[in-house]
């Protein structure tokens, strides 16, 4: 699994470094860090006289070095995955019943990587996010703000739209009593069964799976998927719950049930919820929302 | 032995209906039989009558017995006396109600997910099925580990009756028995009361019944509160054991309750 973490100076950003960290320690993930600074328009810069240290500005070096630091602090000595190289003489069995003194180096088995890009920061997470192939981007935000990141209005939100993996919005809410899992489709991708599992576990929680209907009933490929995950779930010892809400209850289920829950939403390209409950209203959800929404992909 | 009926159709809830059946087969000494009916008014009118009428029944059965039979065929495993259901066309209605009376069954079993809105739970409730049926009904929400049973009792409850009905079923199951009484508020201002006398002695009582015989009892508890606080409190509990009127009012706090539990529950008639 890889999971990209966006991250700038301000104090929500150790929360989803903290997400990230609890999820690694199940998953091993290989895990990117990733800040996005301002874009620098000096000619100086753009003809490669200006050095890293005078590109970036030391404060947001310094932030994001901390976030390092932060997420390293959950793995302890020589089984971190993310321990780094070490080199030294060993005898290597080079043939049966032979054996040659080598130099060996022996690196982190898992990826931690520490970047910053410049540039429009929505746009510099969804690039690293195609480029590095990522299967969860984690995002905080200042929920006294309306949900903003580095000062500016939703970015989260156009992540999760725009994104071709999954994309976690963390809030610092108080603890979470049950993981809400709507589903409307029967598209639901092995990956995204696993990372529910990983929150679910995470979290020491609960899971309701909602399906969504158009009237009384669910269509017949949602019941078959809905079963499957059941059953999937249920062969792991994770305690489900199904209820069903109707599309036009879906507002008002969120807010009267929903509140104090990890919300997740499948969506895909026969997701009725895409069509009655488009990107805006997903927009307003992580921005009005009290808990971390999780979009599946 | 109890004599169940589990009703199936090819979907979720008669899945999760079979597979807690199966569940509470395997605790109780229980002849668990299932059956399938093809509705014929969906299906269209049927035609003519006498051979001509039996074959397009025999038809739609077939297209039924496949999708059932996947059903039966995937709990074998868990409960391997589980046998072929019985395939009939006709009204669901009707056809189940005959069922239960002429074969004497003291429980039927059958789906019903948990909707967020009561409306669903209230057609059940209101259905003609559910105000004729002569034996209780587990109304099945959600697949649940039957761990533990909760009887529920209020003011209006005919305790003697309930519990008499409980363990007709239950008196030999080895399940963890807790009890407890309930008051709805219509609010959350109102304030706490210090004592219920009529708590106490129905709680009370209805522990010596089933003291004698021979069964123990939990935790004995007595809540006041809003119909959705209280159903939250039975989260827990693998089976919830209510009485029921079937003559009571659609807007009344004690259907709202049942609407929002999500154990699945056990509907005792008085």
């Amino acid at each position: 699994m890889r999971i990209l973490a966006a991250v700038d100076q301000y104090p929500y950003s150790v929360v989803a470094v903290e997400e990230v960290a609890k999820l690694a320690l199940n998953t091993w993930a290989d895990v990117t860090l990733i800040g996005v600074g301002p874009k620098l328009t000096s000619k100086r810069f753009r003809s490669g006289e200006f050095s890293a240290a005078q590109a970036l500005d030391q404060s947001f070096k310094d932030a994001i070095r901390r976030y390092r630091e932060h997420f390293l602090s959950y793995f302890q000595g020589e089984d971190s995955p993310y321990q780094q190289q070490r080199c030294g003489y060993e005898f290597i069995e080079v043939e049966k019943g032979r054996w040659e003194e080598l130099y060996v180096c022996r690196g982190a088995r898992k990826d931690l990587k520490v970047r910053i890009r410049q540039g429009k920061p929505a746009a510099e997470i969804l690039a690293e996010s195609y480029e590095e192939g990522v299967d969860l981007i984690v995002i905080a935000c200042d929920q006294a703000l309306n949900c903003t990141w580095q000062g500016i209005a939703d970015i989260p939100q156009k992540i999760a739209n725009d994104a071709a993996c999954s994309v976690l919005v963390v809030k610092e809410a108080p603890k979470i009593n049950r993981m809400v899992c709507f589903l409307d489709h029967d598209r639901v991708s092995q990956a995204s069964l696993e990372m529910i599992n990983q929150m679910v576990t995470l979290h020491h929680v609960e899971l309701e799976l909602v399906g969504v209907t158009t009237g009384e009933a669910l269509r017949a490929d949602v019941e078959k998927k809905m079963d499957l995950v059941m059953r999937y779930y249920s062969a792991r010892n994770i305690k489900s719950w199904i209820k069903l809400v109707e599309i036009i209850d879906f507002e008002t289920f969120i807010k009267q049930e929903a509140q104090g829950s990890l919300v997740a939403l499948w969506m895909g390209e026969k997701s009725i919820l895409e069509k009655f409950f488009p990107m805006k209203k997903v927009v307003r959800l992580i921005r009005a929302s009290q808990s971390s929404v999780l979009i599946l992909r | 032995m109890i004599k169940a009926l589990v009703s199936l159709n090819a979907d979720l809830a008669s899945s999760i209906a079979l597979r807690y059946a199966c569940q509470l087969a395997n605790i109780i000494e229980m002849d668990l039989k299932t059956m399938h009916v093809e509705d014929a008014v969906q299906k269209g009118s049927p035609p003519g009558s006498g051979w001509v009428r039996r074959t397009w029944e025999n038809a739609m059965l077939k297209s039924g017995e496949v999708e059932i039979g996947q059903l039966i065929q995937a709990e074998r495993l868990s409960y391997p006396a589980l046998r072929a259901p019985k395939m009939v066309v006709g009204d669901r209605e009707d056809e189940i109600l005959h069922e239960t009376q002429k074969e004497s069954y003291d429980l039927f079993i059958e789906g019903a997910l948990h909707t967020f809105t009561a409306a669903n739970f209230y057609n059940k409730i209101r259905s003609k099925l559910y105000r004729h049926t002569p034996c209780p009904v587990i109304m099945v929400k959600n697949l649940v580990s039957l761990e533990k049973i909760v009887i529920v009792f209020n003011e209006e409850a005919e305790f003697k009756r309930l519990v008499a009905t409980f363990l007709k079923i239950f008196k030999k199951a080895t399940i963890g028995l807790d009890l407890m009484y309930y008051q709805f508020t219509e609010s959350e201002e109102e304030p706490p009361q210090d004592s219920n006398e009529d708590a106490d002695r129905i709680l009370h009582n209805a522990r010596q019944i089933l003291m004698e015989a021979g069964r123990q009892t939990g935790e004995i508890r007595s809540f006041r509160g809003l119909p959705e606080k209280l159903s939250e409190l039975l989260r827990d509990y693998g089976l919830v054991v209510s009485p029921f009127r079937r003559t009571l009012s659609k807007k009344g706090l004690l259907l709202d309750f049942l609407s929002r539990i999500p154990s699945p529950i056990l509907l005792c008639w008085q």
